[in-house]
């Protein structure tokens, strides 16, 4: 099945063995959801468990955190990232610090999911990757899955974690990819990465829609790369950056958001700081410029194979 | 001549000036309808790339519109191309923005439906709805603290009525008594929510609990629609502080041209049908003789002639630099930027 069915599927599965699981967001009822990811939903658990709220985003997430804190298990969706912003403050002030301003008492579970990042002509406001806003804020977790099997062990294992959790989901990997998804709940942990294939000679960490376009980067021209595909973005696994890192002393980070302050920062500052006596060249970013997202000229914002190669290349070749 | 006569003289103008508005209003529409139709097909052709129909809203739109003077400014939304080919904007400006080519006036950065055309008063469409509202508050205020003619027009959909920006410009216009006219085109629809569930109340009736003035229109017809839409201009002009006007109208098809309305959405009004704006506003204007069947055919066959000439014209116009992509993002380009379009580029 393609990452659209997976995460379709899951949440069909956790619904049907926990009624404190409600959806809830913008025309994900009796549409389905604009991308289709809620299908079905609403006629198998009615309209008290999948609703079709009014248009505010602000009042979708306070809403859900009101359930969380209170027994139940919210799924709010916000129909892409692009909009999430006016429910910023409930994000970083309500859902971010509801168990630490109470020592733990009030907690928040819930899983928000929306799709992010562009590969659909979406210009500036319908192909945003704002995955740092949410990692730059403690007391969120921050998932990504990119393809069909990371994305229902992610969201199963979201769903369990009993925290707030952001759920970005790469809209352009929604059917990018088919591929077996076993029947039974399994989780895919949270906060460990994954190596998306295996080498020895520079390591590429990314994730979310880039983990194909990296692939497949190296793997045409034969570049014997330690790929991490990271799934978790709040908190880090440091340690499978770790390992790769001290094996290839080289490493490079891809993302499609914006260069400043984005994960590639961070995650090179965290390197930096840990084992820059492994390292044989610098670290290199390629990402997003930091430009607004445009429309017809998209194919020129997202970081492409030869953007990569052109890395690796310097990379390989420092000395 | 007494004063009794020269009143009748101006009179008679005046009656003149009025008919010709609704010809034009008429024309505005039968155009916009081919244009629409025009892109539509197109997209499926792929020679577009995305589009969010105007079918159903020409009547709400340019009834207002026949109301405005080129003082005042608006605050479009994605669906009002109508009125903007109405207050003249020119099809290569449309079209060219829908191609998002080298000629757009935005650089082709906006999906299409996102117009800007500052030269005739529209200030730009951004996707997150309602965000322009609480601008058109500050325009309004900015406007009489320069001592400057013209009243402010934000327009937005039912369900935009949801949204926080609503209700914060709504208060915020009223407080400071505002030249605003917040237009809301009541399409009865946000993509799939039907308008009884985006909110229990009449819109238009959300303006008294603001302390503001309130009116509804049938935005169908665009006689009856210009009607009330110049009670609501001449209130908001009047210096008597802002209102909200709710046009009933129709989305005559889907959301957007990725969407599929048959999965919630039953009845769409048909093009030609009898609730089609066009079809109810022809009727109007012919019951007030100012137009006939043979006329109306002829501007139609005219308004497909101009739009496929212009739509083939516009399409030949290549895609923009990709240089232009790190363009305006600061009056300064900063270095950053500068040194990332050399990677890039
Ligand atoms: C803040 C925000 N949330 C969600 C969306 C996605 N979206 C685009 S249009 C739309 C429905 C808008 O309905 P309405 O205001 O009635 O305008 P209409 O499209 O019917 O003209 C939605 C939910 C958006 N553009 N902005
Ligand atoms: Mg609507």
């Amino acid at each position: 099945m393609n990452m659209v069915q997976a995460i379709n599927s899951t949440l069909d599965m956790k619904m049907a063995a926990d009624d404190s699981i409600i959806l809830l967001g913008e025309d994900i009822g009796k549409d389905g959801g604009v991308f289709r990811v809620t299908d079905g939903l609403q006629g198998k658990y009615g309209q008290q468990r999948v609703i079709d709220t009014p248009l505010t985003e602000l009042g979708i997430v306070g809403m859900a955190i009101g359930m969380a804190v209170y027994g139940l298990k919210p799924v709010p969706e916000i129909q892409f990232q692009d909009f999430i912003y006016t429910a910023m403050d409930q994000i970083i002030n309500q859902m971010a610090k509801m168990r630490y301003r109470t020592a733990g008492k009030i907690t928040v579970p819930l899983v928000l999911r929306t799709p992010y990042g562009g590969g659909i002509r979406g210009g500036l406001y319908h192909s945003q990757s704002g995955e740092s806003y949410f990692v730059h804020t403690a007391g969120l977790t921050v998932v990504t899955p990119s393809n069909p099997y990371d994305a229902k062990g992610l969201l199963s294992a979201s769903l369990d974690l009993g925290d707030p959790v952001i759920f970005l989901e790469p809209k352009k990997l929604y059917r990018f990819q088919k591929m077996e998804v076993p029947e039974n709940d399994y989780k895919v942990e949270i906060g460990k990465a994954r190596k998306a294939r295996e080498g020895d000679s520079i390591t590429i960490i990314t994730y979310g829609s880039m983990v194909p376009t990296v692939l497949s980067a190296v793997e045409k021209n034969g570049v014997d790369a330690d790929v991490i595909d990271l799934m978790t973005l709040s908190p880090l696994d440091i340690g499978t950056i770790s390992t790769s890192v001290k094996k290839t002393g080289r490493v490079m980070i891809v993302h499609e958001a914006p260069r400043t302050l984005g994960m590639g920062a961070e995650i090179s500052a965290m390197i930096s700081e840990r084992m820059i006596e492994y390292l044989y060249a610098p670290i290199l970013r390629v990402t997003g410029p930091d430009t607004p997202f445009p429309y017809r000229l998209e194919d020129h914002y997202l970081p492409d194979e030869k953007r990569i190669m052109d890395a690796v290349d310097k990379l390989l070749k420092f000395r | 001549m007494g004063k009794k006569e020269v009143e009748k003289m101006t009179e008679v103008i005046n009656e003149q000036v009025e008919k010709e508005k609704h010809i034009r209003g008429f024309g505005a529409m039968i155009l916009s309808r081919t244009l629409d139709k025009k892109i539509i097909t197109a997209q499926r052709q792929g020679r577009v790339g995305f589009y969010t129909p105007t079918m159903g809203q020409e009547a709400a739109q340019i009834g207002l519109s026949m109301a405005l003077s080129k003082d005042d400014l608006l605050y479009e939304y994605y669906r009002d191309v109508p009125m903007m080919l109405h207050r003249g904007v020119p099809l290569e400006i449309v079209l060219n923005q829908v191609f998002g080519n080298r000629d757009d006036l935005a650089k082709g950065r906006q999906m299409p439906s996102h117009l800007v055309a500052r030269d005739y008063n529209f200030m730009s469409v951004p996707s997150p709805v309602a965000t322009n509202l609480p601008l058109a508050v500050g325009t309004a205020f900015a406007k009489v603290y320069r001592h400057e003619p013209g009243i402010v027009v934000a327009s937005f959909g039912d369900g935009s009525s949801s949204t926080p920006d609503f209700h914060s410009a709504m208060n915020m216009a009223a407080v400071f008594n505002l030249p605003v006219l917040f237009f809301c085109e009541n399409n009865g629809l946000a993509i799939s929510l039907p308008v009884e569930k985006q909110t229990k109340t009449e819109i238009w009736k959300k303006a008294e609990a603001y302390g503001m003035a309130g009116f509804k229109a049938d935005g169908n017809n665009m006689v009856e629609m210009y009607r009330v839409a110049q009670q609501a201009v001449d209130h908001v002009r009047s210096g008597k502080g802002p209102a909200l006007l709710e046009a009933r109208c129709f989305r005559m098809g889907p959301h957007s041209t990725s969407d599929d309305p048959s999965k919630y959405e039953s009845d769409i009004v048909q093009d030609g049908s009898d609730r089609d704006p066009i079809v109810v506003t022809q009727n109007a204007l012919k019951a007030m003789g100012l137009i006939n069947d043979q006329l109306v055919d002829k501007v139609k066959n005219e308004s497909i002639r101009i739009v496929n000439e212009k739509f083939d014209q516009q399409e030949k116009v290549p895609p923009p630099d990709p240089e232009t992509m790190f363009q305006d993002v600061y009056g300064n380009e900063t270095w950053i930027i500068k040194e990332e379009r050399g990677e890039i580029l």
